[in-house]
């Protein structure tokens, strides 16, 4: 009973459902008012996000003509959950629920059940805008995996050279490594997986540089064309967990390990982390570029960000 | 007198295949008369021969027993097999049951899927002695007999390709595989002959005992020979082309026998040849060469396929890609590799046999399969639609479907290669499986947004969902895909684990065959069982509870908290037709048909790569001269190779 009941905290307070909603909207209302404040304007208030998401649950859901309304309807319940069911197998520092359950393949692979539950989403919407964006968010996906994947083996090789097998993929195993030798992201091979990593964070969430996918003045927010109340508000939220997401993958693999004893604490530590790395990798480009073309983007990250990441996965396979 | 049912189940690999043969023979005997009596005959000798190879499960790979059937009795003599005979070890009947599952549910939907074609005798002729031969292979225990089911199992593919010859391309298509297949199965014929001139034998367990003793050049070129062979069998690169080809024109249920058994054979080959006849897996070429061809068919393909405008023409790269994945962790050479292989191997005659049933329910409800001109069929084809949607999902392995179970253990096992030997190689083989991975998400998305989402093409307007019995085995694979994916320790436990260890057990192998002690008198060293360790950790069950648990949460979180006025409308609610609000948004200007074709998606990622596809589009040049060409350079070059370095 008390396994249950801990489960059902685990899933619906923390680390699961409102943590990451609270958390993930907090940042995306940070990160409107630092873009904001960069771009020397005043900016909405700190809890804009979280009245577009009332708002949205507040209005008609339209189901266009052409759609087809069961997936129209299902695909953003299906993204939200597996965003949540990722974050459940992040630890936040110390404090692990099903971190030895799962390993970095499951959370790589859950992160694309978010983007492709978008992506069925805007197909099943019929809309030719949807069409587009469904596509030039493929290409964004394309574009991101690759120096993802280098990093997630550079991380394993790091991590597992002392075991038996040499390499591991288990996020665990990548945190005790940490809390044994030192952080990760203080090893010099590992730096450049790091910015690697910071670079494929934005793209990963689509924010504003790498937004090719909504590009709301170019293909009116393409894959959200069609959506409205909340399934729409949905989606959005979706949008704001994944920042807090992939903030706290970036803290697992470089910043593991690290803790203070206390749970609420670490969690304290990883939400002032989390909005560093906002402010970082999302509001400061989000400020100063303006948004890539779509192969633009694939170029940059094929070459510039995997190169990066590439170097670390070299530079870690030779022992260094 | 007692009936000794351990002896007795000795007969049911000759009964199988006999029984699938019969029914060839039997249908076009009687099959004229009636169209009724044929398919019944058709489906019984299907269902016997999967009764027979399912109540082999419990013995030999649960039990772990061999067994053999010597033909007409002929048993060995002072150490020498002269007779033919079949050998089935749980690696044989693994494959034996990919082989029998996907001929029923292909048999099956033929009955609904053909029903519009005329000579239909010959179409079931051939298809069961497709199917006899297919067992036939995978369950003998001589390597002559390899040959010739290689020979009845090509010839019978090629005729069926071409078995709607009214289709543009079907007859070109059948005659580019008629005379490249024919080049592989010569290959497998020069090998076998050379083996031949050098052991006297052909029997596979007597071959893998006296081989590995044998210093001879003549058997390197002979390995070099028979693995291009199996190779060709399995469309590996530079093979690939024609199965393009073959595919674009067969009929839905023979593009499933294709790329779901037919590769699975040249599988077979190719596992049989490196780790029981040759056993030469630990050695470092063997590895790169056959994990090299593996990665260069997985990435070629997956990168051709993104080009195709033709839905079964892209599936058939796919389907080659996948084997590519296959051969590259088979080509391992560890535990790991070998079990993630098979599993991948079985998981990929379920989802692409799926996927290649719903492109033939796609082409029956329409005539097309031009991903440019189709659309929006999923309105009109809804439970097309989803079993689509699972197949594609499976292929591009999301969780949690078997794609994502068994390519876990790619990754797992590639990886854990790479950390062993600490070789930069294999890490370059695990990126180019992950990436791979997503590029067949993206070329799925592609057939999802041109085929099933989108504007419907006015052209399409009337069509109508197939018959339910084609759904029917579309979804037997659709369960199929599901399950293996939910409780893959389970068929760890009771499939891949005993098919793994026969697979690298060959001294246990040419015991069975040749009477114990036999490999131990070549020198042979006992097989100790090898442990499978996953660096990683994936429970499919919780995650899936946790997944219905967060669904369920959102689900009340938005009930409770939901405004009155928030309502979900349609149009069939709407007291109104035609309410401009339930129109496609296109700011404002007038609606027109503006569907982005299949060919025009994925710009972005097409631009960058424009030298590297037209190259390849200048590379496969469609002419059956050039293909042979390649075959002729696969051979050459794989024999200098296996003479220098083996």
């Amino acid at each position: 009973m008390t396994t249950l009941l801990w489960t059902i905290f685990h899933v619906l307070v923390f680390p699961g459902l409102l943590f990451c909603v609270v958390v993930g909207l907090l940042l995306a209302g940070l990160d409107r008012k630092l873009v904001a404040r960069m771009q020397n304007r005043v900016g909405p208030p700190l809890l804009q996000p979280w009245y577009d998401f009332l708002k949205c649950c507040g209005k008609e859901t339209i189901i266009p003509r052409h759609a087809r309304r069961g997936l129209f309807l299902a695909a953003p319940v299906l993204g939200f959950a597996a965003l949540i069911t990722a974050a459940l197998f992040i630890p936040v520092f110390s404090y692990s629920v099903y971190s030895t359950s799962a390993d970095l393949v499951v959370i790589l692979y859950l992160l694309t059940v978010v983007g492709v539950s978008m992506i069925v989403g805007a197909a099943a919407s019929g809309s030719p805008f949807a069409g587009v964006g469904l596509s030039r968010e493929m290409v964004a996906m394309i574009s991101y995996e690759l120096p993802f994947v280098l990093v997630m083996l550079a991380v394993g090789r790091m991590a597992g050279v002392g075991t038996p097998l040499g390499v591991t993929f288990s996020l665990q195993a990548i945190v005790d490594w940490q809390a044994a030798n030192g952080n990760l992201l203080f090893h010099w091979s590992m730096i450049p997986a790091a910015l690697a990593m910071l670079f494929v964070i934005p793209c990963e969430i689509g924010m504003h540089p790498f937004d090719i996918a909504e590009a709301e003045t170019e293909i009116c927010e393409g894959t959200l064309a069609e959506y409205s109340g909340p399934p729409a508000g949905l989606f959005r939220l979706t949008h704001c967990v994944k920042m807090y997401v992939m903030c706290a993958l970036f803290c697992v693999l470089f910043l593991g390990g690290i803790s203070t004893g206390y749970a609420a604490l670490d969690a304290l530590v990883m939400v002032v982390l989390s909005v560093v790395l906002t402010f970082v990798t999302m509001s400061v480009p989000h400020a100063v570029c303006a948004r890539f073309k779509v192969e633009q983007v694939f170029k940059f990250y094929w070459t510039v960000v995997a190169g990066l990441a590439l170097i670390s996965l070299i530079l870690v396979w030779l022992g260094l | 007198m007692t009936f000794d049912f351990s002896n007795f189940i000795n007969n049911f690999p000759i009964l199988a295949i006999m029984s699938l043969f019969l029914g060839a023979f039997v249908s076009s005997l009687v099959g004229r008369r009636s169209a009724k009596v044929r398919n019944t005959v058709v489906f019984l000798s299907m269902l016997i021969s999967l009764v027979l190879i399912l109540a082999l499960i419990k013995p030999v790979l649960l039990e772990g027993k061999i067994i053999n059937y010597w033909l007409g009795n002929w048993e060995p003599v002072n150490g020498w097999a002269f007779g033919n005979s079949l050998e089935v070890d749980a690696l044989s009947l693994f494959f034996a049951l990919i082989v029998v599952v996907a001929v029923f549910v292909s048999g099956v939907y033929s009955f609904f899927y053909m029903s519009h074609d005329d000579s239909l005798v010959n179409y079931y002729t051939l298809f069961l002695m497709l199917s006899g031969s297919v067992l036939g292979l995978v369950l003998s225990g001589d390597l002559f007999n390899m040959f010739v089911m290689i020979e009845i199992m090509t010839f019978t593919a090629v005729a069926l390709t071409a078995f709607r010859n009214h289709y543009e391309g079907a007859l070109e298509g059948a005659f580019k595989y008629l005379v490249v297949g024919s080049l592989g199965s010569t290959s497998v014929l020069i090998g076998i002959a050379l083996i031949y001139s050098q052991m006297h034998t052909l029997n596979l367990a007597q071959i893998a005992a006296m081989l590995p003793g044998y210093d001879s050049p003549v058997i390197l070129i002979a390995f070099a020979f028979l693995f291009v062979g199996f190779g060709s069998k399995a469309f590996l690169f530079p093979f690939h082309p024609l199965a393009a080809d073959a595919h674009a024109v067969a009929p839905a249920s023979i593009s499933l026998m294709i790329s779901g058994v037919l590769t699975k054979c040249g599988v077979y080959g190719i596992i049989r040849l490196c780790y029981c006849l040759y056993q030469n897996m630990d050695q470092t070429f063997v590895q790169y060469f056959v994990t090299g061809i593996g990665v260069i068919s997985m990435f070629v393909c997956v990168t051709m396929a993104f080009n195709q405008h033709n839905f079964k023409r892209l599936l058939a790269f796919h389907s080659i890609s996948q084997v590519g994945y296959v051969i590259t962790v088979i080509g391992l050479g560890s535990a790991l590799g070998m079990s993630a292989g098979l599993f991948h191997a079985m998981n990929h005659t379920i989802f692409k046999g799926l996927l290649f049933l719903t492109a033939g329910a796609v082409q029956h409800a329409t005539g097309s399969l031009d991903l440019d001109e189709l659309g929006g069929l999923s309105k009109k084809m809804p439970g097309t639609c989803a079993l689509f949607l699972i197949g594609a999902a499976s292929i591009s392995g999301l969780p949690p479907f078997n794609g994502f179970a068994s390519k876990w253990m790619i990754y797992q096992a590639t990886f854990q290669k790479a950390g062993e030997t600490g070789n930069f190689f294999f890490v370059v083989v695990c990126v180019a499986a992950l990436i791979t991975s997503v590029l067949t998400l993206a070329s799925f998305i592609k057939v999802a947004q041109s085929v099933f989402f989108g504007q419907l093409n006015l052209k399409f307007a009337n069509t109508k969902e197939v018959s339910l019995g084609m759904r029917i085995p579309m979804w037997i694979l659709a369960a199929l895909c599901i399950l293996p994916g939910l409780f893959p320790d389970k068929v760890q436990q009771w499939l891949l684990t005993p098919a793994t260890q026969a697979a690298m057990n060959a001294p246990g192998y040419i015991d069975a065959a040749m009477g114990s002690g036999y490999a131990a008198s070549f020198a042979i060293p006992a097989y100790q069982p090898q442990q499978i360790f996953l660096s990683g950790a994936w429970q499919p069950v919780m995650w899936l509870l946790l997944l219905i648990s967060v669904t369920l949460a959102v689900c009340i979180v938005a009930l409770l908290g939901g405004d009155e006025k928030a309502t979900v409308t349609s149009e069939i609610s709407a007291d109104t037709d035609c309410d401009p609000k339930y129109d496609s948004f296109f700011s404002g200007e007038a609606s027109v048909y503006s569907q982005v074709g299949g060919s025009d998606l994925f710009w972005g990622f097409k631009h960058n790569w424009r030298r590297y596809f037209s190259f390849m589009h200048d590379w496969h040049s469609g002419v059956v001269n050039d293909y042979t060409l390649y075959g002729t350079a696969a051979i050459a070059v794989a024999l200098v190779l296996c003479v220098i370095f083996l």
